[in-house]
């Protein structure tokens, strides 16, 4: 029996058109996402530059795998439909008495299904393989095509997955009947994903995030996570317990979930359904039979007008909307997505373990892309099942006879989907008030949550509400139709790929909008509101399309509906869409003519060929000789109401070269401006392109004379539309990078398989720092040293303007606040205006003035943000030099402006998200108290950085970020105690190996770094900090103090991380110069691991413990393959008979710590050490055996994670 | 009142003639549609119900061009269809309130007022807090007419409304349906003979998408009075005698012999006697009548 139902369902599959559709779909959306991240539209896009091979084993699997989140969507009208259409064509009823087992039967609904359903993902396999090769694609960026790779996901994943997903759906839509909560079931199951994928942000959870991720993805991430671009490219995927685990797991989830669906099973007629209510059973009797009454219906006014049927539209949208809200799917997801929700507030949003406190624009964050999938997904899903409602309940024929009009049904469908939106919403207004509760935070602008959910977000909704009905009105089949949008909606983001960029052409799409306490929506919600307007008009016109098409009476065909939809177009139907069609183009057409004709707007790849002919036309001025701006006199007058700013200035600037200089380049931007020398000139050339202008001087500037600009700028005028200033109504950071700069400074294109197609040479960056030409100019600027400041910034009357030094003076009038300011010492040519509404917090550090200018409410962190500020200070003079300024201020800057804070001469603007509102808790357990952590750091560049600058080479910043992190983890350590430090090197470390692992050009070794922030952050702090334990912090500070003395201030050659990196090695000593061969010259790599550790209690109450343990480092070249060799000295290995393969080590004589670790008495039973000393090391295997007196409970290699190494949850083992 | 069909064709894709160049007219009062299974009565009826259009033909009722004109039609029909479904978890009460709604009352008090009056002449009064999805096939049967009437139609269409109700819903079904003929035009198909001679003041039997004849019942068994002859056959003699008189109906006895009944002017033989015309024996010889004559 079972192969004639098999053979049955496979020949009624093989006659769908269904069947023919999806495959064709599914092989297409493939093959053209393979061909475009393979550059097949390059011509027309910007290059598509990568250093990764995208078929590559890893990128197979992660697009195969990814592409079949669309099969997903299929499967309840696949898998799910298979039994449920016996209900559906009633043929039940017949079919289950005939003699077959249940069994039998299920066994091949189920099976033929699947095997649909992998005939389809086969489809898709074959869309990528031809997609990559197709004429056209990026050579560079494909490698050879390797079955085995396609095999091993579509073998270890896709089929598992299909299974498992495929056997609950089944079991589901079987048991309900209903397509729907099949569907449901599957977006369910990506939510498990989703939480899944929300846990790898802490370290800690990756191994049970790889475990419960029913796709089998963060289980491969577990091992290749911290995989280099090398091994990306080369490596097969591995096949490690963890995935292991993973697929057993899922796969007897799935066993298990059909074995269930067979036993439950039974060929009844009825399906189940759940009552919380106990019905009471009750004897019906018939009775009053053929009695006959007169029949006098009340006298009632029927009324058809417009204003009824308008009315009519919004009581029926009750009924429908009861329907959506009593319904199993939107139940579910209405309850799992609050869950979401509340997890999402629980763990996410922490930086180092620390959490901020719950704003409201925090918690409006927390919904995020997942929720919006959700409502969009019920969107979908309800707009078909309302279209078709009628029809699928067989009550069509009873409503189409009646007198309502076509818009009105339309209408309340619409209206109904709304409300179904609006209370999506309110779930994350609840969610959110409900974790501000917990939180004990009582601020509940609930303002703000209706005006952006109900205004900004709802109407993003609405449109699509729009879509859906228009599609779901032109197909049949509401899964169909289902399916159709989602391709819609996921396909509109990769519109770009094929050149189309702007937002008007792109369905509901619009410039984001962003929140900041200080400085609200400012103004980025106008031109969001634009652009739904416009699409709001367009969906008015689908929804029209969709009226015409609507279905009244029995089906049609195609044709018919064409006809009558003519019919149809007429009176008011026809006014009203070209009224809105041509508000549409309107809108649109002004959108337009904002962004491409009053403004220039570039497409990628027209950006792409400015850069190329930038550097062609002006590269060779990059070493022009150049006066240097020495004295810089600003005046900066800010108009927050207004959101405007002008400026003047005056630079003199001196040739400080030995020869004459006759032409001045000029590099400016496109604020309207003017410029002036004090001295006969004759513009040569003028570029209103790259906005780089070349003078030549009637009279040549000798050596040591001196040439003063005079420039004004202001802002071009605002629109309605867009903003032409970086001011905002409050809040405002402008920094200096806004005047004028004189010489070249271009980066261009950096990827050299896009350069080499445009004939450009190789881009290799900076300098070395060993090259000693290249050693004249600071990082920070090229037309400068030193310089004199002072500035006079107004702003209006209720703000504080704020610029780099001392105030002189502060005068209000006529509405407007004056102040002058001056600095007294040399700085660098580097400088911000802030202005604000700000509240002020003063304190002093010995004679320094000390001030934090914040926004009112944000008071939470000030006192720690104080002590940061003093504890850098003494840190930093006592170890390094005085300070040289009278004066530190911390100044407030929205979110909206940045995640950052950056210092300027005693001078740190510091943005509202990272510091001001974290929620520090104080106990052991804590995270890190960032803003503390952040303020010290950016103090410290008061040193490093504002004394100490590096030449404008490679490793430059080492000098002054990495130094500045690690006065950061020293004057966490010296506060806080050793123990807090673990999670933070950790984070750092975890950090450091994920970000190397998207590296685009090359990673260098910290000395040569080319300035990515992994590098001089993240390991920069590692690096230091591990120095600091192997030689000493005192001998370190001291040998960088020396540094200090010598290089702060200085003038051209300026200094490198070489010059450092020889103070260093001066007090290391010789048997740990490795060290700083290993941490600043290469990239090196340890695996230290605990292999197996015992503990026996002795005689004499004394305790033994025997360690084993491995220790190997290997060294990654700039592209991330590993080598084992140094300088020809054979690399070790070790291998046991368990091992498949051996372990490579580069030769050793390294220092090792070990540590053993017990508990204390008190109550918190606090770890302490037992034992912790570095040991020397020359072999891979090392075997331990230590005597101790306390009981030992846990044993460690390298147990703080001082050392970079790729795994670093196995150097320590419990006992 | 008076509706007009002029010829009106329907051919399906499968290559059906539903419809065959037919013509209709129809007055106040109740109209009978009589015809066997599949003789182009639902799809007649579905065409004025503005559902489905046909390939060719007018109808108009009262001046209304139904074809061209389907809002004006609606507003004054009232239609129920062979079988039709209801919405889940919905009440009697709140589901006419729904198709109130539709059918244009826009006051609250006036629905609440219509709702509870049809519900109280279909007899549903006292479960109108149920959901009608859980209604027995008379109850939900009536619960058609309770909507039906909503809008006090004018033109109300049911469609085989009797088929498959006990004899006791039947009655009362016909009762109602009488009731609210008496001011309007109803068209009435059913295949029961019964149902047109209990309640039709005018009918018309239809066969293959045509109208074989159109005659109100009474005229109907006086036209053929004393031309219907009956006799008990042996089962064996059945085959016979069809061979040689107009057999119209044979049935069984409880002695598995069979009265047959014969269509002819003159006594056909000394067995059989004269009997009082049915309906039955018109709609027979109607559809006889139009067989096609078999080689």
């Amino acid at each position: 029996m079972f192969s004639t139902i098999f053979k049955y369902e496979l020949n009624y599959w093989f006659k769908q058109p269904t069947f023919y559709i999806f495959a064709a779909i599914l092989f297409s959306i493939s093959c053209f996402m393979a061909a475009a991240t393979a550059g097949i539209f390059d011509s027309i896009t910007a290059s598509t530059g990568s250093a990764n091979m995208i078929n590559s084993p890893f990128g197979v699997h992660a697009m195969f795998s990814g592409m079949t989140i669309f099969m997903l969507f299929l499967l309840p009208s696949i898998i799910g439909a298979s039994v449920y259409r016996d209900y559906k064509s009633e043929m039940h009823t017949i079919l289950y008495s005939y003699p077959f087992t249940k069994g039998n039967y299920l066994m091949a609904k189920f099976l033929s299904s699947f095997l649909m359903v992998l005939i389809i993902v086969a489809f898709m396999g074959l869309g990528l393989i031809i997609g990559f090769r197709l004429p056209g694609t990026n050579a560079d960026i494909i490698t050879e095509f390797n079955a085995f790779a396609y095999i091993q996901t579509y073998l270890v994943y896709i089929i598992p997955n299909m299974f498992l997903f495929g056997s609950i759906v089944f079991g589901v839509v079987t048991f309900t009947r209903n397509i729907a909560a099949g569907f449901i079931t599957v977006v369910l199951l990506l939510f498990v994903q989703g939480i899944a994928e929300g846990m790898i942000g802490e370290v800690d959870n990756r191994f049970i995030a790889g475990l419960l991720d029913p796709f089998g993805s963060e289980a491969i991430g577990y091992y290749t996570q911290y995989w280099t671009v090398a091994e990306k490219n080369d490596t097969l995927l591995p096949i490690g317990s963890l995935i292991i685990y993973n697929r057993i797991l899922w796969m007897s989830i799935a066993v298990g979930f059909f074995t269930l669906v067979y036993k439950k099973f039974s060929f009844s007629q009825n399906a189940i359904t759940f009552s919380f209510r106990k019905v009471k059973g009750e004897r019906l009797i018939k009775h009053n039979f053929g009695g006959i009454t007169r029949i006098n219906l009340p006298k009632v006014r029927l009324d058809y007008s417009m204003k009824e049927q308008l009315k009519a539209a919004w009581r029926m949208s009750h009924a429908d909307f009861k329907y959506i809200v009593r319904s199993w799917p939107f139940i579910s997801i209405l309850i799992v997505g609050l869950i979401f929700i509340l997890l999402m507030a629980v763990t996410s949003g922490k930086l180092f373990g620390t959490s901020t406190y719950p704003v409201t624009w925090k918690m409006l964050l927390l919904p995020g892309g997942g929720f919006s999938l959700f409502i969009n997904l019920l969107t979908f899903l309800y707009a078909g099942m309302l279209v078709h409602r009628s029809r699928i309940f067989n009550i069509n024929q009873l409503i189409d006879t009646t007198a309502v009009k076509n818009w009105t049904l339309l209408l309340s469908k619409f209206i109904a989907l709304i409300k179904m939106q609006v209370i999506m919403l309110l779930v994350i207004v609840i969610a959110g008030v409900l974790f501000q509760v917990y939180k004990g935070y009582y601020n509940f602008e609930l303002d703000q949550y209706f005006y952006e959910l109900y205004v900004l977000k709802l109407v993003h909704f609405v449109i699509w509400a729009m879509m859906a009905l228009f599609i779901q009105s032109l197909v049949k089949n509401p899964y169909l139709g289902l399916f159709i949008l989602l391709v819609i909606s996921i396909g509109i983001q990769f519109v770009p790929f094929v050149g189309i960029e702007q937002a008007i052409f792109k369905y509901n799409d619009a410039p984001g909008y962003r929140y900041s306490d200080m400085n609200g929506y400012g103004g980025s919600e106008r031109p969001y509101l634009v652009y739904k307007l416009y699409w709001l008009l367009s969906g008015g016109l689908l929804l029209i399309l969709a009226g015409l098409f609507w279905v009244r009476g029995l089906p049609h065909s195609f044709k018919e509906r064409f006809s009558i939809a003519g019919t149809r177009f007429k009176g008011i139907t026809m006014v009203s869409f070209f009224g809105l069609m041509m508000a549409f183009f309107a809108v649109g057409g002004s959108i337009y003519y904002e962004n491409n004709v009053t403004n220039e707007r570039k497409s990628s790849k027209e950006r792409e060929l400015s850069q190329v002919t930038g550097e062609k036309k002006y590269k060779k001025y990059e070493h022009f000789l150049q006066p240097r701006i020495v004295d810089v006199n600003v005046s900066m007058d800010i108009f927050p109401k207004e959101r405007n700013f002008e400026a003047s200035g005056t630079y003199i600037m001196v040739n400080k070269t030995a020869q004459a200089i006759d032409t001045i380049l000029l590099d400016h931007n496109n604020y309207p401006s003017t410029f002036k020398f004090d001295r006969e000139n004759v513009l040569v050339s003028e570029d209103t392109v790259y906005n780089f202008d070349i003078y030549k001087l009637d009279k040549k500037l000798v050596p040591g004379d001196s040439i003063t600009l005079s420039f004004t700028i202001k802002n071009k005028e605002n629109t309605y539309m867009r903003k032409h200033s970086p001011v905002r109504s409050n809040g405002t950071f402008i920094n200096s990078s806004i005047f004028p700069s004189l010489g070249y400074f271009g980066g261009g294109l950096t990827d050299d398989k896009i350069r080499e197609k445009y004939d450009l040479p190789k881009n290799d960056l900076k300098p070395l720092p060993s090259d000693s030409t290249a050693l004249g100019n600071t990082y920070i600027a090229k037309d400068a040293d030193w310089i004199n400041f002072e500035a006079r910034v107004s702003t209006s009357e209720d703000q504080i303007a704020i610029a780099p030094g001392y105030l002189q003076s502060e005068v209000v009038k006529d509405g407007r606040r004056y102040f002058h300011y001056k600095m007294e010492d040399k700085i660098l040519n580097f400088y911000a205006f802030n202005s604000g509404r700000y509240e002020v917090k003063r304190d002093t550090w010995k004679d320094v003035k000390l001030e934090i200018y914040y926004h009112k409410g944000h008071e939470y962190n000030l006192e720690s943000m104080m002590d940061g500020m003093k504890a850098s200070l003494a840190y930093n003079s006592e170890n390094f030099s005085p300070y040289q300024h009278k004066q530190a201020r911390i100044i407030e800057f929205p979110r909206t402006g940045g995640g950052f804070a950056q210092s300027f001469p005693n001078t740190i603007p510091f943005s509202e998200g990272v510091g001001f509102i974290a929620d520090v808790e104080d106990d052991e357990a804590g995270g890190v108290d960032y803003g503390f952590a952040i303020t010290v750091h950016e103090m410290a560049h008061q040193w490093w950085a504002h004394q100490v600058i590096g030449a404008d080479v490679r490793g430059a910043t080492m000098l002054s970020e990495s130094l500045s992190e690690y006065v950061s983890l020293k004057v966490l350590e010296h506060e806080h105690g050793k123990s807090k430090m673990r999670k933070f090197l950790k984070k750092a470390l975890d950090d450091y190996l994920m970000r190397r692992t998207v590296e685009r050009k090359r990673e260098s070794a910290l000395a040569y770094n080319d300035g990515q922030g992994y590098i001089h952050y993240q390991k920069g702090s590692l690096v230091f900090y591990a120095l600091s334990d192997y030689i000493g912090e005192e001998t370190l500070n001291g040998a960088l103090k020396k540094y200090v003395e010598k290089v702060k201030f200085q003038k051209p050659p300026y200094t490198t991380s070489l010059e450092m990196i020889e103070y260093i090695t001066e007090v290391t000593p010789d048997s740990l110069q490795y060290v700083i061969q290993d941490m600043f010259e290469t990239i090196t790599l340890y695996k230290n691991r605990i292999v197996d550790a015992e503990v026996t209690e002795l005689d004499n109450g004394k305790w033994q413990v025997d360690i084993e343990f491995n220790v190997s480092k290997y060294r990654n070249n700039e592209k991330g393959r590993r080598f084992y060799s140094d300088n020809k000295v054979d690399s070790l290995s070790y291998k046991t008979e368990k091992m498949r393969k051996p372990i490579y080590s580069v030769p050793m004589k390294d220092y090792i710590e070990i540590g053993v670790f017990g508990e204390d008495d008190s109550d918190d039973k606090n770890e302490v050490e037992l034992y912790l000393k570095k040991l020397k090391i020359t072999e891979i295997n090392n075997k331990i055996t230590l005597i101790l007196d306390q009981k030992p409970l846990e044993v460690g290699v390298d147990p703080y994670n001082k050392l970079i190494d790729t795994d670093s949850n196995d150097n320590r083992r419990k006992l | 009142m008076q509706l007009t069909i002029k010829n009106l064709s329907k051919t399906y894709k499968n290559g059906v003639r539903a419809l065959d160049n037919l013509n209709l007219e129809i007055g106040t009062g109740m109209f009978g549609l009589l015809g066997p299974n599949g003789a182009g009565k639902s799809t007649l009826m579905r065409t004025i119900a503005t559902l489905q259009s046909p390939d060719t033909g007018t109808i108009t009722f009262n001046g209304i061009d139904v074809l061209k004109d389907q809002m004006s039609l609606r507003k004054i029909l009232g239609y129920l269809p062979q079988s039709f479904g209801v919405y889940p978890k919905m009440s009697a009460e709140e589901l006419l309130d729904y198709f109130a709604t539709l059918k244009g009352v826009s006051s609250k008090s006036d629905r609440e007022k219509l709702v509870k009056e049809v519900l109280e002449i279909t007899n549903l009064y006292e479960v109108r807090k149920k959901y009608v999805a859980g209604y027995s096939g008379g109850m939900k049967q009536r619960f058609g007419i309770a909507q039906l009437l909503l809008n006090s139609p004018k033109l109300i269409i049911v469609d085989e409304p009797t088929a498959g109700l006990d004899p006791a819903e039947r009655h009362r079904f016909l009762n109602v349906l009488r009731e609210v003929g008496t001011n309007c035009t109803v068209i009435f198909s059913t295949h029961i003979v019964e149902d047109v001679k209990e309640l039709c003041n005018e009918m018309a039997i239809v066969n293959g998408g045509r109208i074989l004849k159109q005659i109100t019942p009474i005229q109907a068994t006086k036209e053929i009075e004393g031309q219907l002859w009956s006799c008990r056959v042996e089962r064996d003699d059945l085959d016979a005698l069809e061979a040689k008189y107009n057999v119209l109906s044979s049935s069984y006895n409880q002695d598995n012999s069979l009265t047959v009944r014969v269509y002819a002017t003159d006594q056909p033989s000394g067995q059989f006697k004269s009997v009082e015309p049915q309906l039955d024996d018109v709609y027979f010889i109607a559809l006889k009548q139009d067989a096609p004559v078999e080689a």
